[in-house]
């Protein structure tokens, strides 16, 4: 399997001998047609992440009073990334980023599914409900991290809630105790974003052909046994784009966390997003700020290459040329 | 092993009646096939068997036992659909293996009876293979043998011929005929071409806009049409249908086609005898392309028409004539000499005429 992702490859990188005038027509199109798009990226990625690279060596900034441009005179080489493997708050930030992405997006790609194969089918009242279903996910962040902001308020709805069902006095302080802060945050994420995983698998399990289900139905298979043998592979390509989508803008989750506790108590719910702000606006410290983006950059990418050829495999055994394994 | 019985059964999609009080037996193992055009209402039949479609009203009992709530899945009922519906995210041995595997078989019977069927159906060298990249024929060959290793009592085939070219067609019929004779299953097979009901089938159930027209053996319906759609549906080139009416001619009876001229049955009992049955003179004289005969002699004894097209196809020739602004066809065997444009007599042949009831369609005179 590898051994054929690796051929495929070569073949779309390398220039083929055997170009014919047609695609030499096509692919000096395609580059006339993208050139300016080209050096727009060219400007606004390859420059920036140059300077970036170059800050990231020095002790620049804002106080400093000096142009960037003079940040040499600062340089310390790797000093920077050296302080960022010792960053106890860096690292603790990224672990609590992880727990986010690990716990919240399992959760919501669960209730995704089931809400997709709920909606596949038809039942009264399913477009109202499939319109309701998708509102969370048009609410600006901000406003949604303010509702529940709210919520969580000790003498909020969601106590008074608890509190009538239990019959005692429930007075949780959500957003200010150590454990419970994280996780009203992970109730919040996992209410916004449910609706896009479930928009994107309801998508795929939709284009399930419908004879193929029908074929098992009259093999003899049960729903369970259509769903597992049937829809589920069906949709690995999906699912996997569903989860790395979700899985990298969780990584980034600022918003909801910037307006329910802003990081706090403490730092119990600071994500690193929200770390490199507080870098950035309160502490000022734009070099180190500039090596620990090279570093998150460089790890991310790590991640999504490794997706990525996650992908490819399951594309290259859905395409290879006759022979798969049984 | 089972019979099928359906029973007054209707289905009605808001304001269109697909099946309409379809009553008909399937005797156990035999070979029926369902034969109509395109809308007649042989899928969604064969639909209701299944269980993907549920009846409006009437029964469909296997074996006299109601299997109206019974799931599709558990009805013992192998489906072949007409595009085939492979699991294109398996290999052909998954496929094949998909009917025994979700009735959790042990694996070693599993493995076995793949084997089996894959070589039954000589797809041996293609286990291993996605089934995404079979050919068309082999996919035929995959969906055959998915439904037909779970050893089902009834077997449901929706047009499995028609996406296939001609020469494995040919095959595919065959080895329909070798499978159903090795499985002793019951068979129902859903076709619009006559040809594969006439070489398949036991039995065919020729339906029309939902309605049953006529049910009998191949031979039956050939020859006995119960009415103008069955004669016109079965046979290529079709019947001729030529609208006449009931004449005394000189004291003998006779059917007069206007302008083209008269047609004495005294000399054809056969004729004679479906004659005497007609309640009104407005009839309808059917008569095989094959049986007809083209004279250019000057008697008196058949119709005048106009040659207009002369068709050869293959070891026959189909002559396309004119008679008095109808249409019709007469099959001959080899290379015929005649002209566009020569005036002939159609000479109707005696003992193999057809007549029906104008208005009804009905045939007149059938035992």
């Amino acid at each position: 399997m590898t051994a054929t992702t690796a051929t495929e490859g070569k073949h779309r990188r390398g220039k083929k001998p055997g170009v014919t005038p047609l695609e030499a027509e096509g692919l000096r199109l395609g580059f006339l047609m993208s050139l300016p798009a080209q050096l727009l990226l060219l400007f606004i990625v390859v420059f920036p992440l140059l300077m970036q690279v170059y800050v990231s060596l020095t002790y620049w900034g804002p106080l400093d009073g000096e142009s960037w441009i003079y940040a040499y005179s600062s340089l310390n080489w790797f000093d920077n990334y050296g302080e960022l493997f010792a960053d106890g708050r860096f690292w603790g930030s990224i672990g609590r980023t992880l727990l986010i992405v690990v716990v919240c997006v399992p959760i919501e790609f669960l209730l995704g599914l089931g809400l997709a194969t709920l909606f596949v089918d038809r039942f009264p009242g399913r477009r109202i409900f499939y319109s309701i279903l998708l509102t969370p996910m048009m609410i600006v962040p901000a406003v949604a991290g303010y509702m529940f902001f709210m919520m969580f308020q000790s003498t909020g709805p969601l106590n008074d809630l608890f509190s009538r069902i239990t019959g005692l006095t429930v007075d949780f302080v959500w957003l200010s105790d150590n454990d419970l802060a994280i996780v009203a945050v992970m109730i919040a994420d996992i209410w916004q974003w449910t609706p896009l995983m479930f928009l994107i698998l309801l998508a795929g399990m939709m284009g399930v052909p419908e004879d193929q289900l029908k074929a098992a139905t009259l093999l003899g298979a049960n729903a369970w046994q259509r769903f597992w043998r049937i829809v589920l592979p069906k949709m690995k390509m999906v699912m996997i784009i569903a989860l790395v989508l979700r899985a990298v803008e969780c990584f980034k989750i600022f918003d909801l966390l910037f307006v329910m506790t802003k990081g706090g108590p403490g730092i119990q719910t600071e994500s690193i997003s929200l770390y490199i702000y507080k870098l950035t606006f309160a502490d000022l410290e734009w070099s180190y700020v500039a090596a620990l983006g090279l570093f998150m950059l460089i790890a991310l990418s790590l991640l999504a290459w490794v997706g990525l050829v996650a992908m490819q495999r399951a594309q290259a055994r859905a395409q290879a040329p006759g022979g798969a394994e049984a | 092993m089972a019979s099928i019985r359906l029973s007054s059964l209707s289905k009605r999609f808001g304001q269109v009646t697909a099946v309409d009080r379809l009553e008909l037996l399937i005797p156990d193992k035999e070979f029926v096939a369902l034969l109509g055009p395109s809308g007649c209402g042989k899928t969604t039949t064969m639909n209701m068997i299944a269980g993907i479609e549920r009846p409006t009203e009437g029964r469909i009992l296997f074996d006299d036992r109601d299997i109206q709530n019974l799931p599709p899945s558990r009805r013992d009922v192998g489906f072949v659909f007409q595009n085939y519906a492979i699991f294109t995210h398996m290999t052909v041995y998954e496929n094949l293996a998909f009917g025994l595997r979700v009735r959790k078989l042990p694996r070693t019977e599993i493995d076995r009876r793949v084997r089996e069927m894959a070589s039954l159906m000589r797809l041996d060298n293609r286990l291993d293979w996605l089934s995404a990249k079979l050919s068309v024929n082999e996919l035929q060959k995959v969906a055959i043998g998915r439904s037909a290793i779970t050893e089902p009592a009834i077997f449901l085939l929706d047009e499995p011929l028609s996406n296939l070219d001609a020469a494995f067609r040919a095959f595919m019929r065959t080895e329909l005929k070798h499978l159903q004779h090795q499985f002793q299953q019951t068979m129902v097979y859903v076709t619009h071409d006559q040809i594969e009901a006439m070489s398949l089938a036991d039995r065919i159930a020729v339906m029309n806009l939902g309605v049953l027209q006529q049910y009998g053996s191949p031979a039956e319906v050939y020859n006995q049409p119960r009415n103008t759609f069955v004669a016109n549906f079965m046979g290529s080139p079709s019947m001729n249908l030529l609208p006449c009416s009931a004449v005394e001619n000189n004291g003998v009876p006779a059917l007069s086609f206007g302008e083209v001229g008269m047609l004495s049955l005294a000399q054809d009992d056969a004729l004679l005898r479906r004659f005497r049955t007609a309640q009104a003179p407005s009839l309808v004289f059917g008569a095989r392309p094959e049986d007809m005969e083209i004279t250019t002699s000057d008697n008196d004894a058949g119709l005048a028409a106009t040659v207009t097209f002369v068709e050869p196809i293959g070891p026959r020739t189909v002559v396309h004539l004119d008679m008095g602004g109808k249409t019709i066809k007469i099959a001959k065997e080899k290379r015929f000499p005649i002209g566009i444009g020569s005036r002939v007599n159609v000479v109707p042949p005696r003992g193999k005429c057809h007549l029906f009831d104008a208005e009804s369609g009905a045939a007149l005179g059938l035992e």
